[in-house]
Protein backbone atom coordinates (compact mmCIF):
# COMPACT_ATOMS: atom_id res chain seq x y z
CA UNK A 1 0.00 0.00 0.00
CA UNK A 2 1.42 3.34 -1.04
CA UNK A 3 1.92 6.32 1.21
CA UNK A 4 -0.38 8.29 -1.05
CA UNK A 5 -3.21 5.75 -0.63
CA UNK A 6 -2.92 5.97 3.17
CA UNK A 7 -2.90 9.78 3.08
CA UNK A 8 -5.96 9.84 0.82
CA UNK A 9 -8.04 7.69 3.22
CA UNK A 10 -6.79 9.63 6.22
CA UNK A 11 -7.71 12.96 4.64
CA UNK A 12 -11.13 11.72 3.69
CA UNK A 13 -11.80 10.64 7.28
CA UNK A 14 -10.48 13.93 8.67
CA UNK A 15 -12.82 15.84 6.38
CA UNK A 16 -15.76 13.71 7.44
CA UNK A 17 -15.11 13.66 11.18
CA UNK A 18 -13.30 16.83 12.26
CA UNK A 19 -15.40 19.98 12.35
CA UNK A 20 -14.38 22.62 9.84
CA UNK A 21 -11.72 20.61 7.98
CA UNK A 22 -13.73 20.10 4.84
CA UNK A 23 -12.39 22.36 2.09
CA UNK A 24 -9.09 23.07 3.86
CA UNK A 25 -5.72 21.95 2.56
CA UNK A 26 -4.28 19.14 4.66
CA UNK A 27 -0.52 18.72 4.67
CA UNK A 28 1.65 16.00 6.15
CA UNK A 29 3.23 18.37 8.64
CA UNK A 30 -0.19 19.38 10.03
CA UNK A 31 -1.45 18.16 13.40
CA UNK A 32 -5.09 17.17 13.77
CA UNK A 33 -5.28 18.77 17.20
CA UNK A 34 -3.21 21.95 16.98
CA UNK A 35 -3.91 22.84 13.34
CA UNK A 36 -7.52 21.70 12.95
CA UNK A 37 -8.82 21.79 16.54
CA UNK A 38 -9.79 18.12 16.66
CA UNK A 39 -11.01 16.86 20.03
CA UNK A 40 -9.78 13.62 21.56
CA UNK A 41 -12.73 11.55 20.33
CA UNK A 42 -12.39 12.88 16.79
CA UNK A 43 -8.72 11.85 16.67
CA UNK A 44 -9.59 8.35 17.87
CA UNK A 45 -12.36 8.07 15.32
CA UNK A 46 -10.19 9.25 12.41
CA UNK A 47 -7.40 6.79 13.22
CA UNK A 48 -9.68 3.84 13.97
CA UNK A 49 -11.77 4.33 10.84
CA UNK A 50 -8.65 4.59 8.72
CA UNK A 51 -7.28 1.39 10.22
CA UNK A 52 -10.48 -0.47 9.53
CA UNK A 53 -10.85 0.80 5.97
CA UNK A 54 -7.24 -0.04 5.13
CA UNK A 55 -7.35 -3.28 7.18
CA UNK A 56 -4.11 -2.21 8.86
CA UNK A 57 -3.55 -2.54 12.59
CA UNK A 58 -1.11 -0.15 14.17
CA UNK A 59 0.09 -0.64 17.74
CA UNK A 60 -1.95 1.52 20.13
CA UNK A 61 1.12 2.07 22.30
CA UNK A 62 2.85 3.87 19.41
CA UNK A 63 0.04 6.36 18.87
CA UNK A 64 0.91 8.50 21.88
CA UNK A 65 4.27 9.31 20.24
CA UNK A 66 2.69 10.72 17.08
CA UNK A 67 2.98 14.49 16.65
CA UNK A 68 1.68 15.07 13.16
CA UNK A 69 0.07 13.44 10.15
CA UNK A 70 3.41 12.50 8.62
CA UNK A 71 4.34 10.44 11.67
CA UNK A 72 0.93 8.82 11.62
CA UNK A 73 1.32 7.81 7.98
CA UNK A 74 4.78 6.47 8.85
CA UNK A 75 3.15 4.20 11.42
CA UNK A 76 0.57 2.97 8.92
CA UNK A 77 3.30 2.31 6.34
CA UNK A 78 5.39 0.41 8.83
CA UNK A 79 2.46 -1.69 10.00
CA UNK A 80 1.47 -2.48 6.42
CA UNK A 81 4.92 -3.65 5.39
CA UNK B 1 -57.64 4.40 49.14
CA UNK B 2 -54.74 2.62 50.77
CA UNK B 3 -52.56 4.67 53.04
CA UNK B 4 -48.98 4.51 52.00
CA UNK B 5 -45.87 5.18 53.92
CA UNK B 6 -43.50 6.83 51.52
CA UNK B 7 -41.84 10.23 51.43
CA UNK B 8 -43.88 12.75 49.55
CA UNK B 9 -43.38 16.30 48.47
CA UNK B 10 -46.83 17.11 49.83
CA UNK B 11 -45.37 18.98 52.72
CA UNK B 12 -43.81 21.47 50.41
CA UNK B 13 -45.64 24.65 49.77
CA UNK B 14 -47.02 24.25 46.25
CA UNK B 15 -46.52 27.69 44.85
CA UNK B 16 -45.92 28.28 41.14
CA UNK B 17 -42.22 27.51 41.49
CA UNK B 18 -43.00 24.12 42.96
CA UNK B 19 -45.56 23.07 40.38
CA UNK B 20 -44.23 21.25 37.34
CA UNK B 21 -45.86 21.58 33.94
CA UNK B 22 -45.25 20.13 30.52
CA UNK B 23 -44.30 22.73 27.94
CA UNK B 24 -42.83 20.62 25.16
CA UNK B 25 -43.12 17.09 23.80
CA UNK B 26 -41.27 15.02 21.22
CA UNK B 27 -41.71 11.47 20.07
CA UNK B 28 -40.30 9.03 17.56
CA UNK B 29 -41.91 5.63 17.15
CA UNK B 30 -42.99 3.16 14.52
CA UNK B 31 -46.31 5.03 14.41
CA UNK B 32 -44.86 8.43 13.64
CA UNK B 33 -41.82 10.60 14.06
CA UNK B 34 -43.63 13.65 15.46
CA UNK B 35 -46.42 14.08 18.00
CA UNK B 36 -48.88 14.97 15.25
CA UNK B 37 -48.03 11.96 13.08
CA UNK B 38 -48.12 9.69 16.09
CA UNK B 39 -51.42 11.01 17.40
CA UNK B 40 -53.10 10.68 14.00
CA UNK B 41 -51.99 7.05 13.88
CA UNK B 42 -53.19 6.06 17.33
CA UNK B 43 -56.51 7.83 16.92
CA UNK B 44 -56.95 5.83 13.72
CA UNK B 45 -56.18 2.61 15.60
CA UNK B 46 -53.09 1.75 13.55
CA UNK B 47 -50.57 -0.88 14.56
CA UNK B 48 -46.83 -0.19 14.54
CA UNK B 49 -45.94 -3.87 14.74
CA UNK B 50 -44.28 -5.72 11.85
CA UNK B 51 -42.02 -8.67 11.21
CA UNK B 52 -38.43 -7.92 12.24
CA UNK B 53 -36.62 -6.31 9.32
CA UNK B 54 -33.21 -7.88 9.81
CA UNK B 55 -32.84 -10.19 12.75
CA UNK B 56 -31.55 -13.70 13.25
CA UNK B 57 -34.10 -16.07 11.75
CA UNK B 58 -33.48 -18.60 14.53
CA UNK B 59 -35.32 -16.34 16.96
CA UNK B 60 -38.67 -17.55 18.25
CA UNK B 61 -39.69 -13.89 18.27
CA UNK B 62 -40.47 -12.83 14.70
CA UNK B 63 -42.10 -9.44 15.20
CA UNK B 64 -42.15 -6.19 17.08
CA UNK B 65 -41.77 -2.46 16.64
CA UNK B 66 -38.64 -2.16 14.53
CA UNK B 67 -36.85 1.19 14.23
CA UNK B 68 -33.48 -0.30 13.22
CA UNK B 69 -33.47 1.49 9.85
CA UNK B 70 -34.27 4.91 11.35
CA UNK B 71 -32.51 7.56 9.25
CA UNK B 72 -31.70 10.55 11.44
CA UNK B 73 -30.52 12.68 8.52
CA UNK B 74 -33.76 12.46 6.61
CA UNK B 75 -35.72 12.91 9.86
CA UNK B 76 -33.88 16.15 10.61
CA UNK B 77 -34.30 17.37 7.04
CA UNK B 78 -38.03 16.72 7.20
CA UNK B 79 -38.93 17.55 10.79
CA UNK B 80 -36.17 19.96 11.79
CA UNK B 81 -36.09 22.36 8.88
CA UNK B 82 -36.90 25.28 11.21
CA UNK B 83 -34.57 24.20 14.02
CA UNK B 84 -31.69 26.51 14.94
CA UNK B 85 -28.63 25.83 12.80
CA UNK B 86 -26.47 24.91 15.79
CA UNK B 87 -28.95 22.17 16.75
CA UNK B 88 -28.97 20.53 13.35
CA UNK B 89 -25.24 20.94 12.88
CA UNK B 90 -24.58 19.44 16.31
CA UNK B 91 -26.99 16.59 15.67
CA UNK B 92 -25.45 15.69 12.32
CA UNK B 93 -22.01 15.60 13.90
CA UNK B 94 -22.82 13.75 17.11
CA UNK B 95 -25.39 11.30 15.77
CA UNK B 96 -23.09 9.92 13.10
CA UNK B 97 -21.29 7.79 15.69
CA UNK B 98 -24.23 7.40 18.08
CA UNK B 99 -26.20 4.27 18.88
CA UNK B 100 -29.76 3.92 17.58
CA UNK B 101 -30.96 4.79 21.09
CA UNK B 102 -28.90 7.98 21.06
CA UNK B 103 -30.34 8.92 17.69
CA UNK B 104 -33.96 8.32 18.67
CA UNK B 105 -33.70 10.15 22.00
CA UNK B 106 -31.86 13.10 20.48
CA UNK B 107 -34.36 13.76 17.70
CA UNK B 108 -37.23 13.47 20.19
CA UNK B 109 -35.38 15.85 22.55
CA UNK B 110 -34.96 18.43 19.79
CA UNK B 111 -38.67 18.19 18.99
CA UNK B 112 -39.56 18.72 22.66
CA UNK B 113 -37.29 21.74 23.06
CA UNK B 114 -38.50 23.27 19.82
CA UNK B 115 -42.09 22.66 20.90
CA UNK B 116 -41.32 24.41 24.21
CA UNK B 117 -40.01 27.41 22.23
CA UNK B 118 -36.62 27.02 23.84
CA UNK B 119 -34.96 28.13 20.63
CA UNK B 120 -36.06 31.70 21.23
CA UNK B 121 -37.40 32.03 24.78
CA UNK B 122 -34.44 30.43 26.47
CA UNK B 123 -33.76 29.18 29.96
CA UNK B 124 -30.63 29.66 32.02
CA UNK B 125 -28.64 26.56 30.97
CA UNK B 126 -27.41 25.99 34.52
CA UNK B 127 -31.04 25.81 35.72
CA UNK B 128 -32.05 23.40 32.92
CA UNK B 129 -31.18 19.75 33.55
CA UNK B 130 -31.72 16.39 31.94
CA UNK B 131 -33.02 13.14 33.40
CA UNK B 132 -32.87 10.16 31.08
CA UNK B 133 -35.12 7.24 31.97
CA UNK B 134 -33.77 3.88 30.93
CA UNK B 135 -31.04 1.34 31.38
CA UNK B 136 -29.34 -1.20 29.08
CA UNK B 137 -30.22 0.96 26.09
CA UNK B 138 -27.61 0.35 23.38
CA UNK B 139 -28.12 -3.38 23.05
CA UNK B 140 -27.94 -3.74 19.28
CA UNK B 141 -24.89 -1.48 19.27
CA UNK B 142 -23.23 -3.69 21.90
CA UNK B 143 -24.31 -6.90 20.15
CA UNK B 144 -22.98 -5.80 16.76
CA UNK B 145 -19.69 -4.74 18.28
CA UNK B 146 -19.38 -8.02 20.13
CA UNK B 147 -19.67 -9.82 16.79
CA UNK B 148 -17.07 -7.44 15.33
CA UNK B 149 -14.78 -8.10 18.29
CA UNK B 150 -14.97 -11.82 17.60
CA UNK B 151 -13.69 -11.13 14.07
CA UNK B 152 -11.09 -8.46 14.92
CA UNK B 153 -10.82 -6.69 18.31
CA UNK B 154 -9.11 -3.64 16.84
CA UNK B 155 -11.98 -2.91 14.51
CA UNK B 156 -14.85 -2.41 16.92
CA UNK B 157 -16.59 0.99 16.73
CA UNK B 158 -13.93 3.62 17.49
CA UNK B 159 -15.99 5.33 20.18
CA UNK B 160 -17.47 2.19 21.71
CA UNK B 161 -15.92 3.01 25.09
CA UNK B 162 -18.11 6.11 25.31
CA UNK B 163 -21.09 5.36 23.09
CA UNK B 164 -22.04 2.03 24.69
CA UNK B 165 -22.76 3.80 28.00
CA UNK B 166 -26.33 4.92 28.66
CA UNK B 167 -24.94 8.29 29.68
CA UNK B 168 -23.89 8.91 26.06
CA UNK B 169 -27.57 8.86 25.09
CA UNK B 170 -28.15 11.62 27.64
CA UNK B 171 -24.97 13.55 26.81
CA UNK B 172 -25.65 13.99 23.11
CA UNK B 173 -28.85 15.95 23.54
CA UNK B 174 -27.43 17.78 26.56
CA UNK B 175 -24.55 18.98 24.34
CA UNK B 176 -26.74 19.97 21.41
CA UNK B 177 -29.31 21.73 23.60
CA UNK B 178 -26.81 23.13 26.10
CA UNK B 179 -28.31 21.62 29.26
CA UNK B 180 -26.01 22.27 32.21
CA UNK B 181 -28.29 21.71 35.21
CA UNK B 182 -28.82 18.53 37.28
CA UNK B 183 -28.43 15.54 34.97
CA UNK B 184 -28.39 11.77 35.41
CA UNK B 185 -29.94 8.54 34.21
CA UNK B 186 -32.71 6.68 36.06
CA UNK B 187 -32.91 2.96 35.40
CA UNK B 188 -36.11 1.12 36.20
CA UNK B 189 -36.51 -1.00 33.08
CA UNK B 190 -40.16 -0.79 31.93
CA UNK B 191 -40.93 1.72 34.70
CA UNK B 192 -38.00 3.96 33.72
CA UNK B 193 -40.04 6.70 32.06
CA UNK B 194 -42.30 7.24 35.04
CA UNK B 195 -39.35 7.05 37.42
CA UNK B 196 -37.57 9.69 35.35
CA UNK B 197 -40.71 11.83 35.60
CA UNK B 198 -40.71 11.33 39.36
CA UNK B 199 -37.08 12.46 39.51
CA UNK B 200 -37.76 15.45 37.25
CA UNK B 201 -40.76 16.39 39.37
CA UNK B 202 -38.70 16.27 42.56
CA UNK B 203 -35.96 18.41 41.00
CA UNK B 204 -38.45 21.09 39.96
CA UNK B 205 -40.40 20.96 43.23
CA UNK B 206 -37.25 21.24 45.30
CA UNK B 207 -36.06 24.23 43.32
CA UNK B 208 -32.88 22.50 42.14
CA UNK B 209 -33.82 23.36 38.57
CA UNK B 210 -36.25 25.57 36.65
CA UNK B 211 -36.75 22.91 34.02
CA UNK B 212 -35.77 19.33 33.29
CA UNK B 213 -35.67 17.62 29.94
CA UNK B 214 -37.15 14.22 30.84
CA UNK B 215 -36.27 11.57 28.30
CA UNK B 216 -37.68 8.10 27.86
CA UNK B 217 -34.67 6.27 26.49
CA UNK B 218 -35.22 3.90 23.60
CA UNK B 219 -34.11 0.36 24.34
CA UNK B 220 -32.54 -1.27 21.31
CA UNK B 221 -33.89 -4.77 20.78
CA UNK B 222 -30.98 -7.12 20.27
CA UNK B 223 -31.59 -10.76 19.39
CA UNK B 224 -30.15 -11.91 22.71
CA UNK B 225 -32.71 -9.87 24.66
CA UNK B 226 -35.52 -11.12 22.44
CA UNK B 227 -34.46 -14.69 22.98
CA UNK B 228 -34.09 -14.06 26.72
CA UNK B 229 -37.62 -12.74 27.01
CA UNK B 230 -38.87 -15.72 25.05
CA UNK B 231 -37.20 -18.15 27.42
CA UNK B 232 -38.91 -16.58 30.44
CA UNK B 233 -42.19 -16.61 28.50
CA UNK B 234 -42.63 -12.85 28.64
CA UNK B 235 -43.17 -12.00 24.97
CA UNK B 236 -45.62 -13.12 22.32
CA UNK B 237 -44.12 -15.70 19.96
CA UNK B 238 -46.61 -18.55 19.60
CA UNK B 239 -49.73 -17.66 17.64
CA UNK B 240 -49.25 -14.48 15.67
CA UNK B 241 -46.16 -14.89 13.51
CA UNK B 242 -48.36 -14.61 10.41
CA UNK B 243 -50.36 -11.68 11.82
CA UNK B 244 -47.97 -9.50 13.80
CA UNK B 245 -50.36 -6.55 14.02
CA UNK B 246 -52.76 -8.75 16.01
CA UNK B 247 -50.19 -9.95 18.53
CA UNK B 248 -50.42 -7.13 21.07
CA UNK B 249 -53.90 -7.65 22.48
CA UNK B 250 -54.20 -6.39 26.06
CA UNK B 251 -57.24 -7.57 28.03
CA UNK B 252 -58.12 -10.06 25.26
CA UNK B 253 -58.62 -13.72 26.03
CA UNK B 254 -55.92 -14.73 23.53
CA UNK B 255 -53.19 -12.44 24.84
CA UNK B 256 -49.93 -14.32 25.22
CA UNK B 257 -47.17 -11.88 26.08
CA UNK B 258 -45.89 -8.41 25.34
CA UNK B 259 -44.67 -7.29 21.93
CA UNK B 260 -41.38 -5.38 22.22
CA UNK B 261 -40.92 -2.16 20.34
CA UNK B 262 -38.34 0.55 19.79
CA UNK B 263 -39.11 4.23 20.27
CA UNK B 264 -38.42 7.28 22.39
CA UNK B 265 -40.37 10.10 23.97
CA UNK B 266 -39.09 13.28 25.57
CA UNK B 267 -40.77 16.17 27.40
CA UNK B 268 -39.78 19.52 28.82
CA UNK B 269 -40.91 19.62 32.45
CA UNK B 270 -40.79 23.14 33.75
CA UNK B 271 -41.86 25.04 36.85
CA UNK B 272 -45.16 26.79 36.36
CA UNK B 273 -43.48 30.08 37.25
CA UNK B 274 -40.84 29.60 34.55
CA UNK B 275 -43.39 28.59 31.91
CA UNK B 276 -45.54 31.61 32.72
CA UNK B 277 -42.53 33.92 32.67
CA UNK B 278 -41.58 32.59 29.23
CA UNK B 279 -45.17 32.88 28.05
CA UNK B 280 -45.29 29.45 26.45
CA UNK B 281 -48.13 27.01 25.98
CA UNK B 282 -48.69 24.60 28.85
CA UNK B 283 -50.00 21.16 27.93
CA UNK B 284 -50.65 19.73 31.38
CA UNK B 285 -49.42 19.66 34.94
CA UNK B 286 -47.54 16.72 36.38
CA UNK B 287 -49.43 16.52 39.65
CA UNK B 288 -47.81 13.55 41.28
CA UNK B 289 -45.69 10.42 40.95
CA UNK B 290 -44.80 7.36 42.96
CA UNK B 291 -42.36 4.51 43.19
CA UNK B 292 -42.83 1.19 44.96
CA UNK B 293 -41.02 -2.12 45.02
CA UNK B 294 -42.35 -5.66 45.26
CA UNK B 295 -39.15 -6.66 47.08
CA UNK B 296 -38.90 -9.54 44.65
CA UNK B 297 -36.81 -10.35 41.57
CA UNK B 298 -39.67 -12.30 40.05
CA UNK B 299 -41.05 -10.87 36.81
CA UNK B 300 -44.63 -11.66 37.80
CA UNK B 301 -46.79 -8.69 38.83
CA UNK B 302 -47.58 -7.95 42.45
CA UNK B 303 -51.03 -6.58 43.27
CA UNK B 304 -49.97 -4.90 46.50
CA UNK B 305 -47.04 -3.14 44.83
CA UNK B 306 -49.28 -1.88 42.03
CA UNK B 307 -52.00 -0.69 44.42
CA UNK B 308 -49.43 1.17 46.49
CA UNK B 309 -48.00 2.78 43.35
CA UNK B 310 -51.39 4.01 42.12
CA UNK B 311 -52.46 5.15 45.60
CA UNK B 312 -49.10 6.79 46.18
CA UNK B 313 -49.26 8.83 42.98
CA UNK B 314 -52.78 10.01 43.82
CA UNK B 315 -51.72 10.93 47.33
CA UNK B 316 -48.68 12.79 46.03
CA UNK B 317 -50.95 14.63 43.59
CA UNK B 318 -53.48 15.39 46.34
CA UNK B 319 -56.18 13.93 44.11
CA UNK B 320 -59.09 11.81 45.35
CA UNK B 321 -59.65 8.69 43.25
CA UNK B 322 -63.08 9.77 42.05
CA UNK B 323 -61.55 12.76 40.27
CA UNK B 324 -59.56 10.54 37.90
CA UNK B 325 -61.30 10.40 34.55
CA UNK B 326 -58.80 8.54 32.37
CA UNK B 327 -56.23 5.77 32.88
CA UNK B 328 -53.45 4.89 30.49
CA UNK B 329 -52.83 1.33 31.59
CA UNK B 330 -49.47 -0.42 31.61
CA UNK B 331 -51.39 -3.24 29.91
CA UNK B 332 -48.65 -5.14 28.15
CA UNK B 333 -50.80 -8.00 26.87
CA UNK B 334 -49.49 -10.57 29.31
CA UNK B 335 -51.89 -12.93 30.99
CA UNK B 336 -50.92 -12.16 34.58
CA UNK B 337 -49.96 -8.52 34.13
CA UNK B 338 -53.22 -7.28 32.63
CA UNK B 339 -55.26 -9.17 35.21
CA UNK B 340 -53.25 -7.81 38.11
CA UNK B 341 -53.47 -4.22 36.87
CA UNK B 342 -57.24 -4.46 36.48
CA UNK B 343 -57.48 -5.82 40.01
CA UNK B 344 -55.29 -3.00 41.30
CA UNK B 345 -57.43 -0.37 39.56
CA UNK B 346 -60.58 -1.90 41.04
CA UNK B 347 -59.05 -1.99 44.49
CA UNK B 348 -58.05 1.68 44.39
CA UNK B 349 -61.03 3.13 42.56
CA UNK B 350 -63.82 0.81 43.65
CA UNK B 351 -67.11 1.40 41.80
CA UNK B 352 -65.63 4.46 40.11
CA UNK B 353 -63.26 2.19 38.15
CA UNK B 354 -66.19 1.27 35.88
CA UNK B 355 -66.67 4.94 34.99
CA UNK B 356 -63.10 5.50 33.80
CA UNK B 357 -61.90 4.77 30.25
CA UNK B 358 -58.81 2.55 30.59
CA UNK B 359 -56.95 2.07 27.31
CA UNK B 360 -53.73 0.41 26.23
CA UNK B 361 -51.35 2.32 23.98
CA UNK B 362 -49.29 -0.86 23.72
CA UNK B 363 -52.10 -2.55 21.78
CA UNK B 364 -50.99 -0.42 18.81
CA UNK B 365 -47.40 0.50 19.51
CA UNK B 366 -46.17 -2.57 21.34
CA UNK B 367 -44.05 -2.21 24.45
CA UNK B 368 -41.39 0.49 24.11
CA UNK B 369 -39.72 -0.96 27.19
CA UNK B 370 -37.62 1.70 28.97
CA UNK B 371 -39.33 4.46 26.97
CA UNK B 372 -42.85 3.08 27.29
CA UNK B 373 -44.12 5.13 30.21
CA UNK B 374 -42.73 8.36 28.76
CA UNK B 375 -44.39 7.60 25.43
CA UNK B 376 -47.61 6.82 27.29
CA UNK B 377 -47.45 10.03 29.34
CA UNK B 378 -47.16 11.94 26.07
CA UNK B 379 -50.06 9.88 24.73
CA UNK B 380 -52.17 10.78 27.77
CA UNK B 381 -51.30 14.46 27.38
CA UNK B 382 -52.20 14.46 23.69
CA UNK B 383 -55.52 12.80 24.46
CA UNK B 384 -56.14 15.39 27.18
CA UNK B 385 -55.39 18.17 24.71
CA UNK B 386 -57.74 16.82 22.06
CA UNK B 387 -60.45 15.47 24.41
CA UNK B 388 -60.21 12.05 22.79
CA UNK B 389 -59.35 8.59 24.08
CA UNK B 390 -57.68 6.25 21.65
CA UNK B 391 -58.85 2.68 21.11
CA UNK B 392 -57.46 -0.51 22.55
CA UNK B 393 -57.13 -2.54 19.38
CA UNK B 394 -57.24 -6.33 18.99
CA UNK B 395 -59.71 -6.64 21.85
CA UNK B 396 -61.70 -9.16 19.84
CA UNK B 397 -62.63 -11.58 22.58
CA UNK B 398 -62.57 -9.72 25.91
CA UNK B 399 -61.36 -11.75 28.83
CA UNK B 400 -64.53 -12.19 30.90
CA UNK B 401 -62.52 -11.67 34.08
CA UNK B 402 -61.50 -8.20 32.90
CA UNK B 403 -64.54 -6.01 32.71
CA UNK B 404 -63.52 -2.35 32.75
CA UNK B 405 -64.15 0.12 29.93
CA UNK B 406 -61.10 -0.58 27.77
CA UNK B 407 -62.23 1.62 24.86
CA UNK B 408 -62.29 -1.27 22.38
CA UNK B 409 -61.75 -0.70 18.65
CA UNK B 410 -62.85 2.93 18.30
CA UNK B 411 -61.56 6.32 19.39
CA UNK B 412 -64.04 8.19 21.55
CA UNK B 413 -64.58 11.81 22.54
CA UNK B 414 -63.89 12.20 26.22
CA UNK B 415 -62.94 15.21 28.30
CA UNK B 416 -59.94 14.46 30.49
CA UNK B 417 -59.19 16.56 33.57
CA UNK B 418 -57.12 14.11 35.59
CA UNK B 419 -55.20 11.23 34.04
CA UNK B 420 -53.34 8.36 35.65
CA UNK B 421 -50.60 6.44 33.84
CA UNK B 422 -49.14 3.22 35.23
CA UNK B 423 -45.86 1.46 34.55
CA UNK B 424 -44.52 -1.68 36.11
CA UNK B 425 -41.03 -2.98 35.43
CA UNK B 426 -38.85 -6.05 35.78
CA UNK B 427 -37.11 -5.94 39.11
CA UNK B 428 -40.42 -5.64 40.92
CA UNK B 429 -40.62 -1.89 40.24
CA UNK B 430 -43.93 -0.04 40.06
CA UNK B 431 -44.55 3.59 39.28
CA UNK B 432 -47.58 5.72 38.51
CA UNK B 433 -47.97 9.34 37.57
CA UNK B 434 -50.92 11.73 37.68
CA UNK B 435 -51.48 14.48 35.11
CA UNK B 436 -53.88 17.38 35.44
CA UNK B 437 -55.38 19.60 32.78
CA UNK B 438 -54.45 23.26 32.91
CA UNK B 439 -57.47 25.48 32.61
Amino acid sequence: MSRNEIFTVLKSNMEMIIDGVEGLEIKENNSMVSDFGADSLEVVEVISRTQKQLRIKIPRTALSQVNNIKELIDLFEKAAS
Amino acid sequence: MNKINQPSANNLLRNDQHRAVITGMGIVTTLGETCNEYFDAIIAGCSGISLWKDKDTRLYSKFGGDMSDFDFKSHIERVGKDYPLDWTKGARKLLRSASLSGRLVTVAAMQACYDAKLHYVKLNPERFGHVLGGNNLGNSYAFDNTLEFEKEPDFIAPLYGAVAADTDVLAISSEILNLKGPSFTVGGFCASGNLALLSGLDLVRSGRADAILVSGGAMELSPVWLQGWTLIDAISFRSFNDEPTRASRPFDKRREGFVPSEGAGVIVLESLASAQARGVEIYAELLGASSTSNASRLTKPDLDGQVRAISGALQDAQIEPDRVDYINAHATSTSLGDASEVAAIKQVFGAHSYQIPVNSTKSMLGHCMTASSMVEMITATLQMKHSLVHPTINLEEPDPELDLDFVPHQTREHKINVALSNSFGFGGLNSSIVLGAIN
